[in-house]
This record gives C-alpha cells, sequence and structure tokens, in this order.
C-alpha cells in the first residue's frame, strides 16, 4: 500500500511539469476598475488558461509607478500611458511598447462653466489641478505648446497636484481639474452637479491627445524568445478580453465587481465606466498605430522650453508581438 | 561576488582607523571626535558609491552619492524653494502654532485639575490619528497651500509638547512652592518666576521630539494636495517621474532641515537650561 502510494506521488510529480502554466505577472496602473476590464474578463473567462498562462493581475494604485515595478522585476508587463514609458525610457529604463489597445484618450478638463472659461487661453491666472506620478506630461505638454507659464502668477496657470479625487473641483479649490471621461468626470456629476454647470476640454479635440494604457516590457527580456512567445499569447489573450468586454459590458462590470479587493467600486459605477472605456478602445486590434505613435511623439516633443522627452526616441515600440498575436 | 572585494577593502580598513580612533583615549582632542563620525559617514558614502557602480545598479533603483550631489546642486535653486514651502512656511509655523498652544493648555490644565483629566486623554487621541487619514481631511478644510500641512503639523506636535509642559509645571518641589508662598507670591508670580523656568528642560525636550515629527508632519501632508511646490510634492512628483535622484535630493534637504533645527534647540536649550544635571559636561 505504501509503496503504491508513494508510486502515485511520484507519478502525480512528475505530471506536475507538462500541466504548469508559464507565469505572467501584469502590472495595472490603478486599482482593480473597468479601466482594466478586458484583462479581468480574460481571466475570468479562461482566455489566459487556453493559452497555457498563469496570469497574476497586480492592481495598482495612487503612488505605485507602473515603470518602477517593472524595473525592480516585480512584474513582466506593465500597463503605462505612452508619455510616461518614453520619458521612463529616456531616463535610463528601457521599456518598450508591444500593444496599444487603446486606440484614443480619455483625459480631459473639467471646468466651472461660471468661471467664463470658453478656450485653452482663458486658463491664464486660474488654478488648474494636475495629477502627477507621470500623468502630468500631457497637461505640460499643452500648456507649453499654448505658451502659457505653469508656474504661477498673473499671466500663466497656477497648478495644483491633485489627489485622485475630484475634491478640489467640489470645494472650489481649483478652477478646473483633470478628469478622465470614463471616472472622475462622472464622480463629480454623482457628486450632484449638472453637466449644464461644467465646461469639458478633451485632449483628443484640442489636439494634443497622447496615447494611454499600453502594454510595456524590458527590452532586455524581449531578446529572450521564450519570453517573446510568451507575451504573443498574453496579447492575444488580452485582446480576446477586450472584444468580450466591449460586447458584453454588464458580465464585464460583474466581473470587476466580483474581482474588486478592496470592496470600494459599485456596478453602477462600473457599468459606466465599461461603457465610456469601450468608446477608446472601440476599433483597436491591439497593435499600436503608427501614426497615433507619431502624434503622441510630436506633442510630447513640443513642449518649447520645457518638453517632456528632448530627443526622438528610438526603438520604443515593436509591432513583433502583435504581428505574431493577430496573424492567427 | 568578488567585484565587491575593493569595497571590503575600503570598508573594513577606515573601520580600523575609527577603532584606533575611539580606542586609545585619543578623544581628549577635539579634531578627532570630530574626525570619527566624520569618517564613518564619509565610509557609508563611499560603500554606496562603489557598490552602484561595481553591480551596475539601475539608477531608477539607487543612484550613486555623486549623481545626488550634482542634481542638488543643479536643482538647488529649486530646491530652496521646496524647503522655504514646507519647512519655513509649513512646519515651522505649525510647530510654533503648535507649541504656544500646547503651552497654554498646560498652564490651564495646571491650574485646574478637572481639565487635566478631561483633555490630556482628548490630546492623545489627537495625537494617535494617523496623519494619512487627517492629512486629506486638513487639506480639504484649509486648501491646499501651507495652511493645511501647518494644520497637520499641530495635530502632531501638540500631544508631545503638553505632556511635556505638564510633566515639567509639576516638577518642583514642595519647598520651592513653599519659599514663594513665604515671598507672599501668588500663583502667576510663582509660575512665571519659578515653575515655568524649572519646567524648560521638559519643554526643550518637548521641542526636540515635535521639531522632528514637524517635519515628517510637513513632508507627507504633502503628498496628499500641494502646489507644485514643496519638499514632499519634489519627493512625490520625482518618483513618479523616475527621477530618484532628485528624490534623495529632496530627503537630504528635508534631514539637514530637520538636523539643523534640532541643533539649534540644543543650542538654545544649553543656553537656557544651563542650571540643569543634564546640561553638565
Amino acid at each position: 500500500m505504501k509503496k503504491m502510494m508513494m508510486a502515485a506521488t511520484a507519478l502525480a510529480g512528475f505530471a506536475a511539469p507538462a500541466l504548469a502554466q508559464d507565469e505572467v505577472r501584469l502590472q495595472l496602473q490603478w486599482v482593480t476598475q473597468a479601466q482594466f476590464g478586458g484583462y479581468y474578463a480574460a481571466l475570468d473567462q479562461g482566455f489566459y488558461d487556453e493559452e497555457g498562462l498563469d496570469v497574476t493581475i497586480l492592481p495598482g494604485g495612487p503612488d505605485i509607478a507602473p515603470p518602477q515595478v517593472l524595473a525592480g522585476g516585480g512584474a513582466d508587463v506593465m500597463l503605462n500611458w505612452m508619455p510616461s514609458a518614453l520619458a521612463a525610457r529616456e531616463g535610463g529604463l528601457p521599456v518598450v511598447n508591444i500593444a496599444q489597445p487603446f486606440a484614443r484618450s480619455g483625459l480631459m478638463l473639467t471646468c466651472w462653466k461660471d468661471t467664463g472659461i470658453t478656450g485653452p487661453q482663458d486658463f491664464i491666472g486660474r488654478t488648474i489641478g494636475v495629477w502627477f506620478v507621470g500623468n502630468e506630461y500631457p497637461f505640460l505638454s499643452w500648456m507649453s505648446q499654448e505658451g502659457i507659464p505653469t508656474e504661477g502668477g498673473a499671466d500663466g496657470v497656477t497648478v495644483l497636484k491633485q489627489g485622485f479625487n475630484v475634491d478640489p473641483l467640489i470645494q472650489r479649490q481649483a478652477d478646473c481639474i483633470s478628469t478622465m471621461t470614463y471616472n472622475e468626470y462622472w464622480q463629480v456629476i454623482d457628486a450632484g452637479v449638472s453637466p449644464d454647470e461644467l465646461v469639458t476640454f478633451k485632449y483628443e479635440d484640442m489636439g494634443v491627445a497622447t496615447l494611454e494604457d499600453g502594454m510595456y516590457v524590458l527590452e532586455a527580456n524581449l531578446a529572450d524568445p521564450a519570453f517573446a512567445d510568451k507575451m504573443v499569447r498574453f496579447v492575444r489573450a488580452s485582446m480576446r478580453g477586450w472584444e468580450w468586454a466591449g460586447a458584453n459590458p454588464e458580465a464585464a462590470a460583474q466581473i470587476i465587481i466580483d474581482y474588486d479587493e478592496t470592496g470600494a467600486q459599485t456596478l453602477e459605477h462600473q457599468v459606466r465606466m465599461m461603457g465610456e472605456i469601450a468608446l477608446l478602445t472601440a476599433g483597436s486590434t491591439g497593435a499600436l498605430d503608427p501614426d497615433a505613435y507619431a502624434r503622441t511623439v510630436a506633442t510630447l516633443l513640443a513642449g518649447g522650453s520645457d518638453p517632456v522627452i528632448s530627443a526622438e526616441p528610438a526603438g520604443a515600440w515593436t509591432s513583433a508581438i502583435t504581428d505574431a498575436a493577430l496573424a492567427q | 561576488m568578488g567585484v565587491l572585494a575593493p569595497v571590503l577593502v575600503v570598508w573594513l580598513s577606515l573601520w580600523a582607523v575609527n577603532a584606533i580612533l575611539t580606542g586609545g583615549g585619543w578623544d581628549r582632542y577635539l579634531a578627532v571626535r570630530i574626525a570619527v563620525p566624520l569618517i564613518f559617514g564619509a565610509t557609508i558614502l563611499l560603500v554606496w558609491e562603489m557598490v552602484v557602480n561595481l553591480m551596475d545598479v539601475p539608477s531608477v533603483i539607487l543612484p550613486p552619492p555623486s549623481a545626488i550631489a550634482a542634481t542638488f546642486w543643479d536643482s538647488r535653486t529649486i530646491l530652496w524653494g521646496d524647503f522655504v514651502q514646507t519647512i519655513l512656511k509649513g512646519a515651522l509655523s505649525g510647530l510654533a502654532i503648535g507649541c504656544v498652544l500646547a503651552l497654554g493648555v498646560a498652564v490651564l490644565v495646571d491650574r485646574f485639575d478637572f481639565l487635566r483629566r478631561g483633555l490630556l486623554p482628548v490630546a492623545g487621541f489627537m495625537a494617535a490619528l494617523p496623519i494619512v487619514g487627517t492629512a486629506p481631511i486638513l487639506v480639504m478644510w484649509f486648501g491646499f497651500g501651507w495652511q493645511s500641512k501647518a494644520a497637520v503639523v499641530v495635530l502632531m506636535v501638540f500631544f508631545p509638547m503638553l505632556v511635556n509642559t505638564v510633566a515639567g509645571l509639576a516638577d518642583t518641589t514642595q519647598m520651592q512652592r513653599d519659599l514663594m508662598r513665604t515671598y507672599g507670591a501668588g500663583y502667576w508670580s510663582t509660575l512665571v518666576k519659578l515653575r515655568l523656568p524649572a519646567a524648560l528642560p521638559f519643554i526643550f525636550n518637548g521641542l526636540k521630539i515635535a521639531s522632528t515629527l514637524a517635519m515628517i508632519g510637513a513632508i507627507v501632508a504633502e503628498f496628499f494636495g500641494s502646489p507644485t511646490q514643496g519638499i514632499g510634492f519634489r519627493i512625490s512628483a520625482s518618483n513618479g517621474q523616475l527621477a530618484l535622484d532628485m528624490v534623495w535630493a529632496a530627503i537630504l534637504v528635508g534631514s539637514l532641515a530637520g538636523s539643523v533645527t534640532y541643533g539649534v534647540i540644543g543650542v538654545i536649550e544649553r543656553q537656557m537650561t544651563f542650571w540643569h544635571p543634564s546640561q553638565r559636561r
């Protein structure tokens, strides 16, 4: 009997490697929410399993900078906005874009209509809330292009380091705040403000939009064929997840609620967010559009005296992964 | 690991130098007393620099001291502005307000016993409030400027100052108080001429604790909302931009400010409480 048990255990031990899946750790750039619906959908619906991947999704948060997590080896692939990733690349951390699920930008400035602001030049002398930790680049670039200094004073804008909430607008500490079309704008509406009291400036409409959520890995890792193959499968399964989430927003929102460890999200908010996110991912196969990339780089380089990046990046993105992922 | 052999050599030899200097009674010379901590500090910096360079540590993880010093020098105007915003406007004003409040309440608590029983636990509760919870609330109440940072500092320093001052005011012997009574001194004369001077060692003790808390409070409070200036803002924003050398430069400014404040308080203490046994050389 004992010999049978030992034999059975040994067999199970030998069988284990055959079932073992490749591990992938994905670092999100914010807390679990519908902004990452595609990845959670892929996880929940088994798309990663089907590709032989054991994916761990690491939620982000207010002071987690995904490039740092990637640099420290805490994750294999991160989500990041392109300005932040390009700045990190120029700063000495060689990250490479392998996929771009978000084709459009959801960043916008939301202002009180009673401030009389009708256009960017009206920002002069006003107080604007801006996110930092990597999210300040689009705004700084835009102000530089408009020729408006950001150090405060009567002929510039006063910038507040906005926390990731909408209090500065509600409390009238700022005239405008940074919002995402899918999140903070709705927090302002939920706080009882009517859309008629607000005037918004979408970065897409202003022509200063930069590419947002993209998947990035370390260049050194990409040189390893096994890792590259893992990423091909990961991208393929993730894009399947995004398609599924786009087609099933309510179910995708419910998946987010199920996976939300903080318990802070509500179904209603997530359904609305999923709908707005679908507008940003619609039509994207995950492949980075070279024209959109060029527009982002041009916006960042046009920063005048204070550009976000000082030189045209080289090798900052690759189509190798998405070409292989979408070939099937 | 053989690449670290030079580091080991440097470290052990400087350690040996310090061991010799501290062992043989050389510390009767002022020069030696100054040299020993300087050598220790220099050893840490040297080892840090050598390890980062020899092991090719990426600068987004840990920059070498040479890069930090270069950034500190290049950004000295920016860092000076941050220093004024956080330390002078936020921390020191909060420290002043908090200490004045604490002194006032301590005198009241000393005068009226029922206040002691009621107020001390409340002050203790205030001190226990986590700063990461109170800072966002105070930013909402007082705005993004230095006022909210000063408010956070007041909350943090009030309890240590109060407790120390109350203990100090009680630290007079019956004989001393009786002597004042025989001179016909009333409550307020006794307070000003006997009990407050006797409480000074305790007050300075509280001030030293409070000054460290004030630095921490002002810097951390800036993480939750600030204008685009300040040491806490600089640390947070530079961290987000992966400019770790700037993060360390800002940390250096904060440490220098804390050390200088502590030193200044120590010097004033030595002048004002020269009579206390703790000041004997």
